[in-house]
């Protein structure tokens, strides 16, 4: 790789980094009080969301890590890809109306509505940060060796990069400055993502066939890797691997906050719709591209070696590949797309974990909602500010860690403290706050305790012979955990504050159906 | 609060509640019930999720695969459609609070 930098990539590269400080620039002179912090005034149109809602997601994780799960585990990816395209579905019908209807600026907002407002977002605000600071770590690591790989650039000034871009964005252009760079980048993403599959095709005739017989004849396996079961072959595995991209998705707190971009339910809606068919085109996309890549690296020596190995790592199959189809010019862009999806998936994680820290937690519990607007944009700055910091210093601090344990972990609390929590406090009259922190402190204890166990740490990480936990993903055990202790927990609660948050389920319906009544 | 009140013990309104949660819960079990349908069975039935689809080179696996993915966009765009019908119909604006 080393001296291949080339000028398309710089160019892109550079452009987009000039664009979007153009527009965090333009954004700043528009973002002046908390509304317009958190959640750009709420004035983004449902399609605008709808691109900026699937760019949070189409990460660098989505568009490298799954077509390098597909060049190694064939059908397999499938389940990720068709896992990630029904959660997405899913919070449309479960959660689009209630949130909007409810929420101002983020989901602690939606748990707090009828249960005791203090104690929920402390919670909400520990699930926000014990989510977003592992996914932050996990992408600018990624980051880091990526931008290290591809442009030659060290790891240490890399991550400085990134970091640096991530919080001037967020600082000084909020909301609206991280949603028009979210809205950039999936644009670029959908073209250089559709470019490659174009190119891919192009290589077979057009022929889908040729591609499928291709990769069949190339691939040690054969048709082996059309067969189900190659990365995960029992139930459990892929019962909770399912559960962590259907409850998972829908407790992501950079996901959630976007739904209070917009003015109303019905732009909600719209807006995860288009999401919902941007990440159902891109994933299906992905999963030819994964196969194109089993067809076309396949004995390529220079990219994947006969026993198997991947040059730079399994993320690097789409940028091999678009060398391979597409020449150098294309590889630059391509290398500078991945680039710019990296920056714009940290900046909106970034601003979750500031309005957890400076709208949930300090304005509302410590300040108990006595504070100017003034005073609550500036403390969020200085949040961001120093969150983004400890990012930089943590993702420097561990380089070496594996990024997709990171994921996982993260994935897995979103899916079971916030999750349960919203979902039942959205749907189920009997829940009181004693339940929900009870449940919340039982999904992130039974998520850390098994992840620990499991191969990911116990075996690879500490050396262990055989796992004490044996499945990868904990959710299945965990999810189920937070709700039973949850609704067990909110049945025996005979306090008094019990008999408030019960009570006022019925008028929360109202409102979480219908809107502000006017 | 009181206008709430009402309004939720409006037959009207509990008629609009039914009709919702029945759109909401079906489309989701129909999608997550594929979707982990479609999973687990693979375990069971590999050999025939690698046979090819129809004279296709493409195996049967990934086709039901895509048909999921095509099915949730699908639903998302009729459930947007019908939430947003259901909605100008919007039988409590206007009501004096």
């Amino acid at each position: 790789m080393g001296s291949s930098v080339n000028l398309s990539a710089i160019i892109v590269f550079v452009g987009f980094i000039s664009l979007s400080l153009f527009i965090t620039w333009w954004a700043a002179k528009r973002t002046h009080s908390a509304g317009e912090f958190y959640t750009a005034g709420g004035k983004i149109t449902g399609f605008q969301n709808g691109l900026a809602l699937a760019g949070d997601f189409m990460s660098a994780a989505t568009f490298l890590g799954l077509t390098g799960l597909a060049f190694i585990g064939g059908s397999d990816a499938m389940l990720f890809t068709a896992g990630v395209t029904v959660s997405w579905a899913f919070m449309l019908f479960a959660f689009a109306d209630r949130l909007r209807n409810l929420g101002k600026f983020t989901f602690a907002d939606v748990v707090a509505y009828r249960l005791h407002p203090e104690k929920l977002r402390v919670l909400a605000a520990t699930g926000t940060l014990t989510v977003a600071i592992p996914y932050l770590i996990a992408q600018m690591v990624g980051a880091g060796s990526l931008i290290e790989a591809l442009f030659d650039i060290p790891y240490l000034a890399a991550v400085l990069i990134v970091g640096t871009l991530m919080t001037v964005y967020v600082v000084f252009g909020g909301m609206l400055a991280t949603t028009w760079v979210q809205v950039t980048k999936a644009i670029l993403l959908l073209l250089g993502g559709t470019t490659l599959l174009f190119l891919v095709l192009s290589q077979f005739g057009f022929s889908v066939d040729a591609l499928f017989d291709k990769a069949a004849e190339v691939h040690p396996r054969g048709e082996g890797i059309f067969m189900p079961g190659g990365l995960y072959d029992d139930p459990i595995s892929v019962l909770s691997l399912g559960l962590a991209f259907v409850c998972g998705t829908a407790g992501l707190p950079h996901v959630l906050m976007r739904f209070f971009t917009v003015p109303d339910a019905a732009q909600a809606r719209r807006s995860i719709g288009y999401a919902v068919a941007i990440i159902g085109y891109f994933q299906a996309a992905i999963v030819i591209i994964g196969f194109g890549a089993i067809a076309l690296l396949t004995g390529q020596t220079e990219y994947v070696s006969e026993s198997g190995q991947i040059a730079g790592g399994a993320n690097m199959i789409s940028i091999h590949l678009s060398r391979l189809v597409g020449g150098e010019v294309f590889f630059g862009l391509i290398a500078a797309v991945a680039f710019a999806t990296i920056l714009a998936v940290v900046a909106g994680i970034l601003l979750s974990a500031s309005a957890a820290v400076a709208h949930d937690f300090y304005s509302r519990v410590i300040r108990k909602g006595e504070i100017s607007d003034a005073d609550e944009v500036r403390v969020t700055r200085w949040a961001t500010l120093f969150i983004g910091a400890t990012a930089i210093g943590l993702s420097v601090f561990f380089k070496n860690v594996n990024v997709g344990v990171l994921s996982t972990i993260a994935l897995a609390i979103a899916a079971s403290v916030n999750f349960p929590a919203i979902f039942l406090v959205l749907f189920w009259n009997g829940l009181t706050t004693r339940g929900t922190i009870a449940g919340g402190i039982t999904g992130l204890t039974v998520v850390l305790v098994l992840v620990f166990l499991s191969p990911t740490i116990w075996v690879n990480v500490l050396g262990n012979e055989v796992a004490v936990f044996p499945y990868a993903y904990p959710t299945l055990f965990s999810v189920s955990a937070a709700f039973l202790v949850t609704i067990v927990v909110s049945i025996l609660d005979d306090s008094e504050r019990a008999q408030v948050d019960r009570a006022a389920y019925s008028s929360q319906v109202v409102r979480s159906e219908l809107g502000e009544l006017k | 609060m009181d206008a709430e009140q009402n309004i939720a013990d409006d037959p009207a309104f509990q008629q609009l509640l039914a009709t919702r949660s029945r759109i909401r819960w079906g489309f989701s079990f129909i999608v997550i019930g594929a979707y982990l349908g479609y999973g687990v069975a693979g375990l069971y039935f590999s050999e025939s999720y690698a046979t090819p689809f129809f004279g296709s080179s493409m195996p049967w696996g990934l086709v039901m695969g895509f048909c999921i993915i095509a099915l949730s966009v699908a639903l998302s765009i009729i459930y947007v459609r019908i939430i947003g019908r259901l909605e100008a119909k919007n039988l409590f604006a206007g009501r004096p609070n």
